[in-house]
């Protein structure tokens, strides 16, 4: 198992950029033990889903967030939980950072009562409001002008709070993408855009997405700072978000991140994926993000062997718990269907 | 916000009711294209720059969609965007944003995106096919928005006011015909009205005419040409789309017996198939002829004066129909 987080991002791209290159950092053992407690529960819990999805146990899809734990975490945990997150399908750990309970999301993908929407949206759609969670629908990116949004109230009230979205790849195409990135910056908004670049969008390879060479520096586009981190790299994704956090928190406008990693699943658990060459998974498969923190946390002296797998057995028992009562929560009630169409 | 002679027109009205929840609630802003430094482009935020400064009159790019989701995430987060569509018209490349982030989001959450979206609408400006359409039935259809459509200045000013204070995403028809078409005398109370009251806006007893916006002016010219026949039509302007005020219509309907409907969308599919079905229903077994629908052609809205008023719902024709429907 390779210890090599400063490494580059395989699959045939290029490295990070040099502005992602590791700088001096303050060891927060107490940080980096939750960050990677919480990597550890978002790989526990989607693993635990993909299993469920394989027994028949879920309504619908799982949508893998394996290889995506190091960007879920590293954004989430350099935000306070007063700022806003606009997230989408792989960004559990986001999720989990601010609160949101596992069992909360597995009875989601059943469409039980006692998901964040109790059975109204469910699946992937779930999204907490009093943590500061957008609840996303299924047209991506429409996350990214709704995070405008309450970067806009943020600013209006004269508050330093920043508001995060992510999107994949994919979305960059969309107009959404462009016109959010366009309003932040002309708006001069305290918002961080982060691509996960996860190399698919569904089926569609990058290079049919985009001729560009890579996808941050599109905010030269917008007049804002671009930078390409390795999405592996849990600390380097921690330190470019930060980098980010402190220029909105500054009135210096919005940023753009492209956190480069790999789509290990199918787009979701009943696709096979088979239009994703098999050597290209080979070789991402060495660069487990939750594997290369806890190497690097061994290294630096923050947890041992014993430590992590101590967090390891936790976060599974964790996971068994929230299967468990997630199947035996209650599904909502028919007779409520036709409320909350409209606010009182 | 009155004319010299104390007059106030349609589009005074608008301005006033925004001006007054902008001074009432620090939480109302508006946000669109060419709303600040140049005051909209029909002139109803003139002056708004200067009053309330760039934070709360924001102009934005040419981008619909990204300033109706950010919109929405300001909404969610406690402040109340008056979002300007420029005409109506360009509202659809904002649909995406409104249908899957606007609409639904209450429902999926039980968090409210109270949002009012000015749509100025409709025909006989000559401004053809993209700059004339009626935009109601595309979003009537959906559950969670709401729909105002007033007539009147008193209307245009309660109706707007309320539709700010609503705690869920309302569309504002205003109609750019009436803009300075309209005037009452002065000044208008900017008291909030209800959303979902229609009103009985001339009593009769022949037939019920049901309609809204620019269609009420027309309705009433066509009831005053009928009334010097004998032919006694009742004018109910359903004044909001969503929630319908059935009530009003069903028990006008039940009174006179026949029901014509009006409106300037395309007849296919128009808001009025909805009030027919509707009247339909519940009114079958006092009905002694057949709902009408007026309307315009299934064609798009074309530029030229001739073609734009035979594609058009006529006074003629609307006074025929009823005439007919009355009579029969």
């Amino acid at each position: 198992m390779p210890a090599t987080q400063k490494r580059a991002p395989r699959g045939g791209n290029k490295s990070p950029s040099a502005a992602s290159a590791p700088e001096e950092r303050q060891i927060d053992k107490d940080l980096y033990t939750r960050m990677f407690r919480m990597m550890a529960l978002m790989r526990a819990v989607d693993d635990r889903m993909v299993s469920m999805y394989r027994q028949g146990e879920m309504l619908g899809s799982v949508y893998s967030g394996n290889w995506h734990e190091a960007i879920a975490v590293g954004t989430a945990a350099a935000l306070r939980p007063s700022d806003f997150l606009a997230p989408l399908h792989r960004d559990m750990g986001a999720h989990l950072w601010r609160g949101t309970e596992p069992r909360e999301v597995i009875a989601s993908f059943l469409g039980k009562a006692t998901g964040p929407t109790g059975g109204r949206d469910g699946t992937l759609h779930y999204g907490r409001l009093d943590l500061n969670i957008y609840n996303p629908p299924s047209h991506i990116p429409d996350n990214y002008p709704v995070a405008t949004g309450a970067a806009f109230a943020f600013k209006y009230r004269g508050q330093d709070g920043v508001a995060l979205a992510y999107c994949g790849d994919g979305s960059t195409s969309r107009g959404d993408f462009h016109e959010a990135l366009n309003d932040a910056a002309v708006l001069k908004l305290p918002c961080i855009f982060v691509i996960e670049n996860n190399q698919y969008s569904y089926s569609t390879p990058l290079k049919l997405t985009t001729a560009s060479a890579d996808l941050a520096s599109k905010a030269a586009a917008y007049g804002m700072p671009g930078e390409r981190v390795d999405g592996i790299d849990v600390l380097a994704v921690h330190d470019a978000t930060s980098r980010a956090v402190a220029r909105a928190r500054a009135g210096e406008g919005p940023s753009l991140i492209e956190a480069v990693t790999m789509r290990m699943h199918g787009h979701a658990e009943h696709d096979p994926a088979d239009y994703v060459p098999r050597e290209m998974l080979a070789d991402w498969a060495k660069r487990d993000p939750v594997e290369e923190f806890a190497a690097t946390l061994t290294d630096l002296g923050v947890l041992d062997e014993e430590g992590v797998k101590t967090i390891k057995e936790e976060v599974h028992q964790v996971a068994l718990d929230a299967r468990k009562q997630a199947l035996a929560d209650p599904l909502p009630d028919p007779g409520t269907v036709e409320e909350g169409v409209y606010a009182d | 916000m009155q004319t010299k002679n104390g007059q106030v027109t349609y589009l005074d009205a608008v301005t006033q009711a925004l001006q007054s929840e902008m001074r009432a609630n620090p939480d109302v802003f508006l946000i669109g294209e060419d709303v600040g430094q140049f005051g909209g482009a029909f002139k109803v935020t003139k002056g708004f720059l200067d009053e309330f400064g760039p934070m709360r009159v924001v102009d934005t790019p040419i981008a619909e969609s990204g300033f109706t989701g950010l919109a929405a995430g300001a909404a969610l987060c406690g402040l109340r965007p008056v979002v300007e569509f420029q005409f109506a018209d360009f509202i659809s490349c904002a649909f995406d944003q409104i249908i899957n982030v606007v609409a639904r989001h209450h429902y999926r959450t039980g968090d409210a995106m109270p949002i009012v979206f000015r749509c100025p609408f409709g025909a006989r400006l000559r401004a053809g096919p993209t700059h004339s359409q009626s935009i109601e039935a595309y979003f009537a259809h959906v559950p969670g928005l709401k729909l105002v459509a007033p007539a009147t200045p008193q209307d245009a000013a309660g109706l707007l006011v309320g539709s700010i204070r609503d705690n869920n995403p309302v569309l504002y028809l205003e109609s750019k015909y009436l803009y300075r078409r309209i005037k009452v005398p002065g000044p208008l109370s900017t008291e909030p009205m209800p959303l979902g009251v229609a009103k009985v806006v001339r009593p009769g007893t022949r037939v019920s005419l049901i309609t809204y916006s620019a269609g009420v002016h027309q309705g009433l010219e066509a009831a005053a040409e009928l009334d010097s026949e004998g032919i006694s039509v009742e004018v109910v302007d359903v004044r909001t789309l969503v929630p319908l005020d059935l009530e009003t219509i069903a028990s006008s309907v039940r009174k006179t017996s026949r029901a014509v409907v009006l409106h300037e969308d395309a007849r296919r599919l128009g808001y009025g198939a909805e009030i027919a079905a509707e009247i339909g229903e519940q009114c079958f077994w006092s009905l002694d002829h057949p709902v009408v629908r007026v309307a315009a052609k299934n064609t798009p809205i074309p530029t030229s004066p001739p073609l734009e008023d035979a594609v058009l719902p006529g006074t003629a024709e609307l006074i025929e129909t009823l005439r007919t429907v009355a009579t029969t």
